[in-house]
């Protein structure tokens, strides 16, 4: 599987919109399908915009979503995107821990673990919408 | 001049070397897990001491730079952090070092930045703080090879223009690429032409954020497909099946193997020892310099030093445990069940590490954000079974709890006392985390953020440097405390002197001595405890550090005429019983008896209040509980 690279953000705005879905299916064959299937239905069946918006919570283990916004105090807020949590990056829900609480999520090539309440402040949207998004390439490296 | 600083092999020794003076100390920060502490014990080898910077919980390592032949240079660790927002305790120490504004420690005159070059997007977050400080600054790309062996690449030139400082690929695992420090401590001076371009905004993440995005965009920064040996280990380690039993089977199987290795090796070391003893008693005059040197100081030592290796197998897992990044996972799996005490994940890795020493233990509660966790936390770490009341327990158990096995020899009743032991320490520190959780320190949850690391191996090298230091320790333990305590003893139990019938001078009994009047006196308030007035000097002793109770009982018992000839376990046996033994142990799992413990507490706290409450709490909760003790075990084995 090849991946393009983009260079800057000028070049990643003009590109045309990656066959992502296809994509993901080909990555991640059952779980990802679901999920896809479901972000679309959820599109069409409400009004655009208004339910694309979730929480990072709601992720199965195996999705993943690109993040839009934390919604916590800013020291935690701070130290979350020093870690990677940053607006547009690309976040994996990687498993959770035995007793199924804390959660692994991968992003930006770490796993970092979070409680359950901690992931229900942080809003996410699905991938999808995400084609025409400058930082691109991280979404790639990170989904490497 | 930067761009020549990335190609090592290519360099060559500046023309004019700066002037003597200019370059004196070094600063070494870096993000947690860039593998700093590895390049730290590379640049500085076995010169290099801890301390901590004055008035803050914050750990300095200190060291000269004899790894790259510098060692007129003084190399300073910074704790690893993410960024240099004054937000942690953390960071605001690294500013002001980073400043020169730290007191005690020098004004820095050049900065060594290790970043991982796994994730060199995220971690370059903390390049743009680091360099906006404006003192000539090395970057090292730490795990090169690695990330060159997983298909990452970058352009370092142009990172280095980027940037405005040399820049340099290293590994510090295999000491590859550290000509770079060398040659950038030889000419660091001269000023290198272009000045970093533009810095985002300090202090904002996002902006911070997407600076490094650009500068790794620009360099051409591909990052290396990540490991997947580390999740396939997590698949297993982390399974919801697999994952908690491996996680008992290595908490037990620690202890396990410290005893069933450690025992003969402390046996063994126990009984050189002791011939060490009776070679030099020909040499020595008979006499009271004989007795002091022999039957007190040497006595009360070795009865301390023979826990050595047991101390130092227990450092060595722990450390093991610890470097692989598997406690970050052993936090993962602890966090549902440290929830219902009101605590999380993260307070279980001091709470294991305590199992070794309480005093690294409370220092490594920085990692938790909530000050009142923390505090919680210090409070109850002392409760944990330190590797100081092993020597106590041990000796106890040795010469009270008979040797019988059940189930086929698998189980040894020795084996279960001592896992009571324990399993009695950690509900200790459950039960008072609980109740210090749901009174006066009751707070809103902090989040749980736990990065876990890759898996690596850990190296001999810095598992030896850590052995190295703690076995330092504790001989400088046992040469000034125990060797004082000890001759003190002696002395206090040798007088007053009485004159015998033909008139010469000699020793009085024991119980007439200084020492064993003012047992005599306690006694009354230990007595409900099963315990003489032997035992009562040994607490009072103890009281500077727990296993100061063996060496005490050791020299009190060679002092006594009665019971010198006697191994010192058939010696307690004479005037104790098997209530008081029992009440004994339970008296150690649960008091504090540790002036290091109390010391850290207090700088940890910022306030003598919290260990005076401490040492009452434990003291009170001892004092009940070996009461209760003695007088159940009496009434069942009278």
């Amino acid at each position: 599987m090849t991946i393009p690279h983009l260079h800057s953000p000028a070049a990643a705005a003009y590109e045309p919109a990656l066959p992502t879905g296809s994509e993901q299916v080909d990555a991640q064959p059952e779980r990802a399908k679901q999920h896809w299937n479901r972000a679309k239905l959820l599109r069409f069946e409400r009004q655009p915009g208004v339910r694309q918006v979730s929480v990072l919570s709601e992720l199965k283990v195996g999705e993943s979503g690109v993040l839009v916004a934390l919604d916590l105090p800013e020291s935690v807020q701070n130290h979350l995107m020093h870690m990677g949590f940053v607006p547009d990056a690309l976040v994996t829900a990687l498993r959770r821990a035995p007793a199924g609480d804390p959660t692994v999520y991968a992003v930006d090539g770490m796993e970092i673990a979070l409680r359950r309440e901690t992931a229900e402040a942080i809003r996410i949207k699905p991938q999808a919408a995400e084609n025409e998004d400058p930082a691109e390439d991280e979404l790639i490296e990170a989904a490497q | 001049m930067s761009s020549t600083c990335c190609t090592p092999p290519e360099f060559v020794p500046p023309a004019n070397p700066p002037a003597e003076g200019t370059l004196r100390t070094v600063v070494l920060i870096g993000p947690p897990n860039s593998g700093k502490s590895t390049l730290f014990n590379k640049l500085t080898g076995l010169r290099q001491k801890v301390a901590n910077f004055p008035g803050v919980t914050v750990e300095q390592r200190l060291g000269l730079m004899a790894g790259v032949g510098r060692d007129d240079l003084t190399l300073i660790d910074l704790p690893g952090i993410y960024s240099l927002n004054p937000y942690s305790e953390d960071e605001r120490v690294s500013i002001d070092v980073l400043q020169g504004k730290m007191p005690g420690a020098p004004k820095p005159d050049a900065v060594i930045l290790v970043l991982d070059s796994l994730h060199m997007t995220r971690q370059l977050m903390l390049a743009a703080p680091v360099l906006a400080v404006g003192l000539p600054t090395l970057v090292l790309l730490n795990m090169s090879d690695l990330m060159e062996a997983r298909g990452g690449k970058v352009d370092v030139l142009k990172l280095a223009k980027e940037l405005g400082a040399p820049v340099a690929q290293i590994s510090a695992v295999n000491g590859t690429g550290l000509e770079a420090v060398s040659l950038f401590l030889n000419q660091h001076t001269e000023r290198t032409a272009a000045k970093p371009l533009a810095l985002p905004v300090l202090g904002n993440a996002a902006s911070t954020h997407n600076w490094a995005a650009q500068v790794s965009r620009k360099t051409g920064y591909q990052a290396p497909l990540s490991a997947e040996n580390t999740r396939k280990i997590d698949d297993v380690l982390l399974h919801r099946f697999w994952g908690p039993l491996l996680f008992l089977i290595v908490v037990v199987g620690v202890f396990e193997v410290v005893f069933s290795i450690g025992q003969p090796l402390s046996d063994g070391l126990g009984d050189i020892l002791a011939r060490m003893g009776e070679l030099v008693r020909p040499l020595l005059p008979a006499g009271w310099l004989q007795s002091l040197l022999l039957d007190g100081a040497w006595k009360g030592i070795s009865s301390v030093l023979v826990f050595l290796p047991q101390i130092l197998l227990l450092f060595l897992f722990i450390g093991v445990l610890e470097d692989s990044g598997y406690l970050a996972r052993a936090a993962l799996i602890a966090d549902r069940v440290m929830r219902t005490i009101g605590l999380n994940g993260k307070a279980f890795i001091p709470l294991l590490s305590a199992y070794a020493c309480a005093v690294p233990a409370i220092m490594a509660t920085r990692t938790i954000e909530n000050r009142r966790d923390r505090l919680a936390t210090i409070l109850v770490t002392p409760f944990m079974t330190c590797s100081a009341r092993l020597p106590v327990y041990m000796l106890l158990i040795a010469a009270f709890i008979p040797n019988t096995t059940y189930l086929h020899g698998i189980l040894g009743l020795q084996t279960l006392t001592m896992l009571g032991l324990y399993l009695a320490g950690f509900v200790g520190a459950m039960t008072t985390a609980w109740l210090l959780k749901s009174s006066i320190l009751k707070s809103s949850e902090t989040p749980f953020i736990l990065e876990l690391p890759q898996y690596r191996m850990p190296t001999l090298y810095s598992l030896g440097l850590r052995l190295l230091d703690r076995a330092r320790i504790f001989l400088r333990q046992a040469g000034t405390i125990i060797l004082l305590v000890t001759l003190a003893l002696w002395v206090l139990a040798h007088l007053p002197v009485v004159h015998t019938a033909t008139g010469a001078i000699a020793a009085p009994e024991l119980a007439d001595s200084v020492i064993g009047r003012l047992g005599h006196f306690i006694e009354p308030a230990i007595a409900p405890l099963g315990f003489n007035w032997k035992i009562g000097i040994g607490l009072l002793s103890s009281v500077l550090a727990r296993e100061v109770m063996v060496s005490t009982m050791g020299t009190l018992y060679g002092a006594d005429p009665g019971t010198q000839a006697m191994h010192l376990q058939t010696a307690l046996h004479h005037d104790m019983k098997l209530g008081g033994a029992l009440a004994l142990m339970i008296f150690f799992a649960f008091a504090m008896q540790c002036t290091s413990t109390m010391a850290v507490v207090r700088r940890e706290t910022n306030s003598w209040k919290w260990p005076a409450l401490q040492f009452a709490y434990m003291l009170v909760l001892a004092y009940v509980a070996a009461f209760a003790v003695n007088h159940i075990a009496t009434m069942i084995f009278g």
